[in-house]
């Protein structure tokens, strides 16, 4: 009997790992597709950004040819970053550096102590303040976007660095992630420090801020991308090349009379470069922030 | 070192009342121990005194000065968590010198006291490492030398040992022992582990429901426990209790069983008769009781049986070889019965 039972296992295992095999090349050629996918544009922009006729540029787009250049030039990115230059490109990648410093930085101040209030605070109606912060968080910037454009103007704060910092530095989606943070760290840690002659804000400064190093990566990112990419707000309280960041300064290479294609490529790759730095430096934590809230639910 | 007193002490949550006025004293250098099941209120009793709590009525004083409205940090007061609350991202020497640098001390003080804290606790060569890269015990002598550096009035233990394991546990119990009886600070030790309680303590507090139910020395709570309760909660195992009545001299069971009463014994309240196990002998004048499940330990033997339909427990110093089921006399020492009323209180 055992004889006779011995291949037909074999068999068996075989065909499991057959199956196995099938899905796995099923699996492998989707996520190739994905990434084809989501990859192509990218390379198409980066090899556009290579050639230095615009014209080409346009007659290459919709054929394989997007995806090939002949001779690579990186004239378009020294044209672009030329700050003495007639373009303003460079003050624009400036400018937008200087907002994306200034709103991470500090909303990273705001948020965060506003969380850890939240989470740990003894104030009075502290879970009332919680529920707005999560009411507000489903209000669209969009609605709320014309009476800030009336305020700001109203304070004389259009055309500034101050008016595409202030209104975004404190956000109820930042201040939620970090009150989730804070309230899931154990709360003998607060009470180890207030024995140990802690005040509040060096519980929060000295123990809870270093400790929210995922929460931090997060923030900064989410942040980070959100910042970088606003155009509608800077469009209504820009008028000027002072302030104007770089998502509105593209747009200027897409004239009346002619589209500058190569010049808005390399633009756009170089606007990339930022956000792309900010990712991979807070990569690690930010993953790790993904995976915690996944495993803790 | 300080004194500590509590006087109608009280704690209520809404309407509900969860520490019902508690009122006690700790002598300077003391070493009390705080006992009880799970929820009878000796966690939040420490955490008043530590500061961490509000009050909601009574007095405590800490070396005579009133602390009720004073804040944690200005007690002069340490603590020792169960989780330990080390901070998980400063080193050992970060961790134990913490409050020194809230305090503004020097880097050179702050390293001396340190070092001094961690010799008497063997930290030494620990100093250097975060909380991550320590065992359990290790930590908790962390948690115990953040404490020591400031050296304080007062400690507070709240069922430190309860993350370890039952050797470690073991350990660390003489290890905190050897600290005070060291150090002589005024310690409160909150437990649920009445081994811990017995081994530790020079007073134990016995708590139920938010109430004392006894304070005293160990060997006073074991040999004349107030009441049933404490007589059921203080030994392993615990006291072998039965109700019954007195009957012409004798105390009848529930179960019919007729056991002797204690020497000089006048009274006639008594309702229930309690015997330690090992209070509990093999004599042919005895009651008779059925073996259940015998337990040699090596250096006594555990035996379940029944008295009746109610359980009891003997431990016997002999290495007995009794079967499941074989019928054993069993006879109570007279001078080691407690009987209690009705209502659970001592009757002798």
């Amino acid at each position: 009997m055992s004889d006779l039972a011995i291949p037909t296992l074999q068999t068996e295992a075989q065909r499991e790992r057959s199956a196995i095999g099938s899905m796995r090349l099923l699996q492998t050629a989707c996520i190739l597709v994905i990434a084809l996918v989501i990859v192509s544009p990218l390379f198409m922009l980066l090899i556009a950004s290579l050639k230095d006729d615009r014209f080409q540029i346009l007659a290459d787009m919709g054929s394989f040819r997007a995806f090939w250049v002949s001779n690579p030039t990186l004239s378009n990115f020294a044209e672009v970053s030329n700050l003495s230059g007639e373009l303003a490109f460079g003050r624009y990648l400036l400018n937008s550096l200087f907002i994306l410093g200034c709103t991470v930085g500090a909303g990273l101040i705001v948020n965060s102590m506003a969380g850890f209030v939240l989470a740990w605070g003894t104030l009075r109606g502290r879970a009332l303040v919680l529920s707005l912060v999560i009411a507000l968080y489903v209000i669209p910037q969009e609605s709320i976007i014309m009476p800030l454009v009336i305020m700001v103007s109203r304070a004389g704060m259009t055309d500034t660095f101050a008016v595409q910092i202030v209104p975004w530095v404190a956000s109820p989606l930042y201040i939620f992630l970090f009150y989730q943070f804070f309230a899931q760290l154990p709360k003998e840690l607060l009470e180890a420090a207030e024995m140990d002659g802690a005040s509040v804000f060096r519980t929060y400064r000295s123990i809870f801020l270093p400790l929210s190093l995922p929460a931090l990566a997060t923030v900064s990112i989410l942040m980070g991308i959100e910042t970088w990419n606003q155009y509608l707000w800077p469009i209504l309280v820009t008028q000027t090349d002072y302030a104007r960041p770089i998502t509105v300064g593209i747009a200027t290479f897409f004239g009346q009379d002619s589209i500058y294609w190569d010049r808005a490529m390399a633009a756009s790759v170089l606007m990339m470069i930022p956000i792309l730095a900010l990712y991979l430096a807070f990569q690690r934590w930010f993953v790790s922030s993904f995976i915690g809230s996944a495993v803790k639910g | 070192m300080a004194s500590v007193s509590m006087d109608q002490v009280r704690k209520q949550y809404g309407a509900v009342p969860v520490i019902h006025d508690i009122s006690m004293n700790i002598e300077d250098g003391e070493f009390v121990t705080l006992v009880g099941p799970s929820g009878c209120g000796k966690s939040t009793l420490l955490r008043m005194l530590a500061g961490l709590e509000d009050i909601s009525g009574g007095e405590i004083r800490i070396g005579g000065r009133l602390v009720n409205d004073v804040a944690p940090k200005e007690r002069d007061i340490a603590m020792v968590f169960q989780s330990y609350a080390l901070y998980p991202h400063m080193t050992v020497a970060e961790n134990m010198g913490f409050a020194l640098k809230l305090k503004g001390q020097d880097r050179a003080t702050i390293e001396k006291s340190v070092r001094e804290a961690a010799d008497i606790l063997a930290l030494g060569p620990l100093l250097d490492r975060l909380p991550k890269q320590l065992s359990g015990g290790q930590r908790q002598r962390v948690a115990m030398g953040r404490a020591t550096v400031r050296q304080p009035q007062v400690y507070l233990f709240d069922e430190p040992l309860s993350n370890l394991d039952a050797k470690l546990r073991v350990t660390m119990r003489a290890e905190i022992k050897d600290l005070h009886q060291r150090l002589k600070t005024t310690t409160v030790y909150v437990t649920h582990d009445q081994i811990e309680a017995m081994t530790m303590a020079d007073r134990i507090v016995v708590m139920r429901g938010g109430k004392v139910e006894q304070i005293g020395k160990p060997l006073e709570l074991y040999d004349r426990p107030a009441n049933t309760f404490v007589a059921n909660f203080i030994g392993s195992p615990a006291m072998n209790l039965f109700e019954g009545a007195i009957v012409d001299g004798r105390f009848v069971t529930d179960g019919g069983a007729a056991l002797p009463m204690p020497e000089g014994y006048q009274g006639a309240t008594a309702a229930v008769y309690g015997i330690r196990p090992e209070h509990l002998t093999i004599a042919d004048n005895g009651v008779p009781a059925t073996v259940v499940v015998v337990e040699p330990t090596g250096s006594e033997t555990h035996v379940l049986a029944k008295l009746g339909p109610a359980d009891v427990n003997l431990v016997l110093r002999d290495r007995v070889e009794f079967q499941p089921g074989q019928t054993v006399m069993v006879a109570p020492d007279p001078k080691r019965i407690h009987l209690f009323t009705s209502q659970g209180l001592r009757a002798n």
